[in-house]
């Protein structure tokens, strides 16, 4: 058992900010100046009051204890809707109430209880999931200036989500490819393998912008030379210089976690293999392979995630995906899209390290 | 069955195996016993292409194995080695399987050859759906014969079997492969650095030292006087007479002309060792064989 005291760090850290935090909401004319902010107590309806003994129940030792933080959150967050769409009735109709940091801060320190390692955590996601689902769905968080960035832009978010995960599934489909080839090939040589590794290693050193950047006018002159690429549907800025980049950084977890795999099966067993009268095929399958799998879960939870991430970098060279919409919502200076180009990115991350780790403890 | 021909192996500058020729006859239970490092467990490998020769000719059923198929070779030679190496991701069935499965057999005669195989071993068909870590190392030692058994080879190769497991089970398997290879008529080449082993368990003997071949032939003959010196030294000379005892048959050393009245009777199949181990206890210079004698001077090297 994990000792208790640690959970009292962000339940503090979520009161301190609720007391004192000087922007929990904050009224801004339109989406793109920044508003005055207000407090919590000056704003926040009074029953948002319950969420105090709520958030103590939530950070004490006992079973319950993520069920009563979710219960807290969602408390929380829902006078903070209310609150804010109060703030509004009156205000001219291009005007926002916008999240401010103590109640960003106070609902990650939040989050963080219900997602704490240990027992009813999946039940406590589940309710958490349930529970907003059911404030989006009834309009409590209308008044929010985040829900009415994605009320405009719904559609737009929905296709870079799509495109985001389809992006990140072929990078990460191509790194694989890549990847087992070259430790197919240091398989064979052992020298070859580790300078496949060296490599690789090479290219993780060089920032991603720089590396889309240079892969940009290198495509350019590819496709000058042979312009069939072109209508092979290859372009020298948009998906494939994203895909490329992001395939060689994801490649190298993916070769080190292949090599780590294919060559920690026990030598007696190998030499067992050989003595049955296995071909190198047959041993790679039956032996090598799925005694290896374990390694090669890790490796690919590693790619996966880091592949998520990178994508909304391709948003830089046109690749679209949710990094299009942060990078838009930078040149605007407009904090709301630039959250809803990023949260969904994190959650995202988060639920493939959640779906991978399970299949790697299961392996 | 398998013959070697004036044959060396050289790893770099060391030379393993020096000029060995040594023919092992179908049906034998031949034992390849030396110190470590004297070249036995690479003369094995010779058989199944696991190592190559330098020089000379290894033949399996008259064939130049240089010539076959490596992975056609090993499937048709069965292979036991000391750690086992059963695939530890595989069931107890599906590591005794693995031969049949490459060459291909249908499910149904693979999974009845493995039933007919647990109980060859003796081993609880319960067992069969385990996976090796729950084994015992003397199952674990069981499965791994089987395996090499699977697809009914006539050869074959052991590698140190019986060294990881504790002695009183590496007795139990010492007669269990004595069991099998009576009942199933195998040529069985099998490597141990230790003499006692080497004596209890082989038709013939093939001795090795620093790669060359000190004696090769058959155990009752190789134990007999006068033993090579190096023989001696390594058996020690107690086992050697004992081993020699055991070996020999009372019909063989019986001399003719019959036996006092008060003699205890005694077969003629019996061996040499148990007759001493009746007069002992009987107190008897002189046993009866039938309407012939065994006097005590008979167990004596002649």
């Amino acid at each position: 058992m994990t000792p208790a005291w640690p959970r009292l760090l962000p339940a503090g850290l979520a009161l301190v900010a609720l007391i004192w935090g000087q922007d929990a909401l904050s009224l801004a004319p339109n989406r793109l100046m920044p508003g005055a902010p207000l407090m919590a107590r000056d704003v926040l309806p009074g029953w948002a009051l319950l969420s105090l003994p709520l958030l103590l129940t939530g950070a004490a030792p006992w079973r319950g204890a993520p069920l009563a933080a979710a219960a807290a959150l969602l408390v929380l967050l829902a006078a903070l809707g209310m609150a804010a769409a109060g703030l509004l009735e009156g205000a001219a109709p291009a005007a926002r109430a916008t999240l401010g940091a103590a109640a960003w801060l106070a609902l990650a320190a939040l989050a963080a209880l219900v997602f704490w390692p240990g027992p009813a955590r999946v039940l406590a996601a589940a309710l958490l999931a349930l529970g907003l689902g059911a404030l989006a769905w009834g309009g409590v968080l209308d008044g929010l200036s985040l829900a009415v960035e994605f009320h405009a832009r719904r559609e737009a978010v929905a296709a870079a989500l799509l495109t985001h995960l389809w992006l990140s599934l072929a990078a990460l489909g191509l790194a694989l490819a890549l990847a087992s080839m070259l430790a197919l090939a240091g398989l064979a040589s052992a020298r070859l393998g580790a300078f496949f590794d060296t490599l690789l290693g090479g290219v993780q050193v060089v920032p991603a912008i720089a590396l889309f950047g240079l892969l940009v006018p290198v495509l350019a002159a590819l496709l000058g030379a042979f312009p069939g690429l072109r209508a092979a549907g290859l372009g020298a800025i948009g998906a494939t210089p994203a895909l490329i980049g992001i395939a060689l950084y994801l490649s190298l977890p993916l070769l080190r976690a292949l090599r780590t795999g294919l060559t920690a099966t026990d030598p007696a067993v190998l030499q067992a293999a050989t003595a049955l009268g296995m071909g190198r095929g047959r041993m790679l399958a039956w032996v090598r392979l799925p005694l290896g799998l374990p390694h090669f879960l890790g490796g690919l939870r590693v790619a996966a995630v880091q592949a998520v991430g990178l994508v909304t970098l391709g948003g830089l060279v046109g690749a679209g995906g949710l990094g299009a919409l942060v990078f838009e919502g930078m040149a605007q200076f407009a904090t709301d899209l630039i959250l809803l180009g990023a949260l969904p990115v994190v959650a995202l991350a988060l639920a493939v390290d959640a779906g991978l780790g399970a299949m790697e403890r299961r392996a | 069955m398998i013959e070697f021909d004036d044959v060396s192996v050289r790893f770099g500058a060391a030379e393993a195996v020096r000029g060995v020729s040594v023919a092992i006859p179908p049906g034998a239970l031949a034992v390849l016993v030396g110190p470590s490092g004297s070249g036995k467990t690479t003369l094995l490998r010779l058989v199944n292409r696991m190592a190559t020769p330098s020089a000379g000719q290894v033949r399996v059923r008259g064939e130049d194995v240089a010539l076959a198929d490596p992975a056609r070779l090993r499937r048709s030679v069965g292979y036991v080695m000391q750690s086992m190496g059963l695939f530890p991701h595989w069931s107890v069935a599906r590591n005794i399987g693995t031969v049949p499965a490459l060459l291909g057999w249908p499910q149904p005669r693979i999974a009845a050859r493995v039933e007919e195989l647990l109980a060859l071993v003796r081993l609880d068909p319960a067992l069969a759906q385990r996976r090796p870590a729950a084994l015992s190392g003397g199952q674990a030692q069981r499965v791994g014969l089987a395996r090499a058994l699977a697809a009914d080879p006539d050869i074959l190769l052991m590698d140190e079997p019986f060294g990881a497991v504790d002695p009183i089970v590496r007795r139990e398997l010492r007669a269990e492969l004595t069991r099998i290879h009576a009942a199933t008529g195998k040529t069985i080449l099998l490597v141990t650095h230790d003499p006692i082993e080497a004596l209890e368990l082989a038709t013939h003997l093939i001795v090795l030292r620093e790669g060359q071949l000190v004696a090769a032939g058959e155990a009752a003959a190789l134990a007999a006087p006068p033993a090579a010196p190096f023989l001696r030294a390594l058996f020690g000379p107690e086992a050697l007479a004992l081993r020699r005892l055991s070996l020999l048959r009372v019909g063989d050393a019986a001399l003719d002309g019959p036996a006092p009245d008060a003699a205890p009777e005694i077969a003629p199949e019996a061996s040499l060792a148990e007759a001493w181990i009746l007069m002992q206890e009987r107190g008897a210079p002189v046993l009866a064989v039938g309407a012939r004698h065994l006097p005590w001077s008979a167990l004596l090297p002649r």
